[in-house]
């Protein structure tokens, strides 16, 4: 067995309208908030829709997780010492099939292959026993 | 380009003829790593050359504008520094819209005068940021400027999220990343001529492609300064300075704006978000002056990122939308060509504390006080701010002249 290596990097700080996220992406599922008045998806999760309405009535709908790349860096430098050796890696805004953008990472993949456009799907990083990352893989 | 419309601007415009807002006296301190000095230290330093410039006294000031510090966070940095300087404003602001700071202090100053809260208003930034952040202050910033929760666990940058605007700008107009290098060229081409200035060593665009990478597209030079220092500017009315002995010549406040994309990068539908917010914000500022982009004689442009400059020219309408790179290249930036930007090196070369020094170097250019990097016949200047990821946009119109 590798030894295990403590996750350092910055973890998501759960907010109560936004655990509803990372409690499915725990059970490997993305989740996209709606407003059930407007029908309109929106991201990132608010207790409020952020339209018009303002509405608090919130539905979480399970995506199947496909987007395309919209834009992307391969960054060379992490925000700090616990990226240490991480680098390059690809940060991307990925338009999702709902509409909504989401940044996450793109892996499994050589970071010079990633380019605005490409389709990609989620995939679910456990960092942690209680926190997972949705990232991106190509599609 | 929309045609905006902005309700009330006539009065506006009318106001501002009627009370002759002006920047009557300026000061910067020597900028760069400076250990030795505090925060506050700069504060105080730049507060006291800006009061010397204008000749006047320190109890004629009434009014105080600040902003904030990334090293000595406070809850009310305005009147933390009062009491510091030893002061007793009647009217006192903390400003804390980031890099749009600088150029709305200014425009708060007036609004303040304008409605009788303060006759002569002290605007200043000071910070050690250089020499006095730690690497947990560091993260703490990067932390701040994205989503804490939906963007941050992916290890984004601060760079990082100007390059992710700038792979698309790239792509949206087949642009190259030697169209950003060549506006870190021109920075530097001016910072050569600014005694205070931190680099002005010569840059080509090979040296910025050749410089570190940072985040794909930008290299290090495509990446401001981070520095030590202070400036002050002060804010009256024409009839005030006049009464107070003022000598210098005064910058006229001829329009304000400001415009909203985005906070987070997230939430950003197109890069047309983006030149909305700029153009908005310019077009108020250049509705109330009752100019046109093409009047205008020199430009100071919120430079923190290469990218950020081409957005605001196409923005802001001095060129059209994808002709910045291009504009750059050619190098139509320079002093002495179509449109001078930030004769006085920016961000990207002379040094990081806001567009204050944007502010000052306009000041000094419309007084005709620039020195070697004086624009000839430098009549309208306008001073474009920008803060978070190309997020909230403020701009003003100032002219050597008073509104007519």
């Amino acid at each position: 067995m590798a030894e295990e290596k403590a996750y350092n990097k910055p973890l998501p700080e759960f907010r109560p309208e936004t655990k509803p996220f990372w409690d499915a992406a725990k059970e490997h599922r993305l989740v996209i908030p709606r407003s059930k008045k407007t029908g309109e998806f929106f991201f990132y999760p608010r207790a409020l829709s952020p339209d018009e309405e303002m509405s608090e009535d919130i539905e979480w709908v399970e995506s199947e997780g496909k987007g395309k790349v919209w834009t992307f860096s391969i960054h060379h430098m992490g925000p700090s010492k616990a990226y240490k050796g991480e680098p390059p890696y690809a940060v991307a805004l990925v338009e999702m099939e709902e509409g909504v953008k989401i940044m996450s990472n793109i892996v499994d993949v050589d970071p010079k292959e990633v380019h605005i456009g490409m389709e990609v799907s989620v995939v679910f990083d456990d960092v942690t026993d209680e926190v997972t990352l949705p990232k991106f893989r190509p599609a | 380009m929309t045609q905006h419309s902005f309700p009330g601007i006539e009065e506006t415009r009318e106001l501002l003829k009627k009370k002759r807002i002006v920047i009557a006296g300026v000061g910067e301190t020597a900028q760069g790593k400076i250990p030795d000095k505090s925060s506050f230290h700069f504060l105080s330093e730049a507060s006291k050359l800006a009061i010397e410039d204008a000749g006047i006294k320190k109890s004629d000031v009434d009014g105080l504008v600040t902003a904030f510090s990334l090293v000595e966070h406070t809850f009310m940095h305005c009147t933390t520094f009062a009491d510091y300087f030893g002061m007793n404003p009647k009217f006192f602001s903390s400003v804390a819209v980031g890099g749009a700071t600088a150029v709305w202090m200014a425009a708060e100053a007036a609004m303040a005068i304008a409605s009788g809260q303060s006759e002569v208003v002290l605007c200043v930034r000071g910070d050690n940021t250089l020499s006095g952040i730690s690497s947990s202050g560091m993260l703490a910033l990067i932390r701040e400027m994205c989503h804490a929760e939906f963007e941050f666990p992916y290890g984004l940058t601060t760079p990082g999220g100007y390059a992710l605007a700038a792979q698309r700008y790239l792509h949206d107009w087949n642009s190259r990343p030697e169209h950003l290098a060549s506006v870190a060229v021109t920075m530097r081409k001016h910072a050569a001529d600014k005694e205070n200035a931190m680099n002005k060593d010569p840059l080509t665009v090979e040296d910025v492609l050749e410089s570190r990478v940072i985040a794909e597209p930008l290299h290090k030079y495509d990446c401001s300064i981070i520095s030590d220092g202070g400036a002050a500017f002060i804010v009256t009315t024409e009839e005030k300075a006049k009464e107070l002995g003022i000598e210098n010549n005064l910058a006229y406040l001829w329009g304000m704006g400001q415009g909203y994309s985005h906070q987070y990068l997230t939430t950003l539908k197109d890069l047309e978000q983006i030149y909305g917010a700029v153009e908005r914000s310019g077009q108020k500022a250049f509705t109330t002056a009752g100019i046109e982009p093409r009047d205008v004689d020199v430009a100071f442009l919120y430079d923190c990122f290469t990218i950020t400059v081409l957005l605001e020219l196409e923005g802001l309408g001095f060129v059209e939308r994808g002709e910045g790179g291009p504009f750059a290249l050619e190098g139509r930036m320079e002093k002495d060509k179509d449109l001078p930007v930030n004769t006085h090196g920016g961000l990207l070369s002379q040094a990081h504390l806001g567009a204050m020094h944007h502010v000052v170097e306009a000041t000094l250019q419309l007084r005709g006080d620039a020195g070697r990097r004086q624009v000839d016949d430098a009549e309208v200047a306008v001073v474009h701010g920008n803060g978070g990821i190309v997020s909230a946009h403020s701009t003003v119109v100032l002219g050597n002249q008073p509104l007519m």
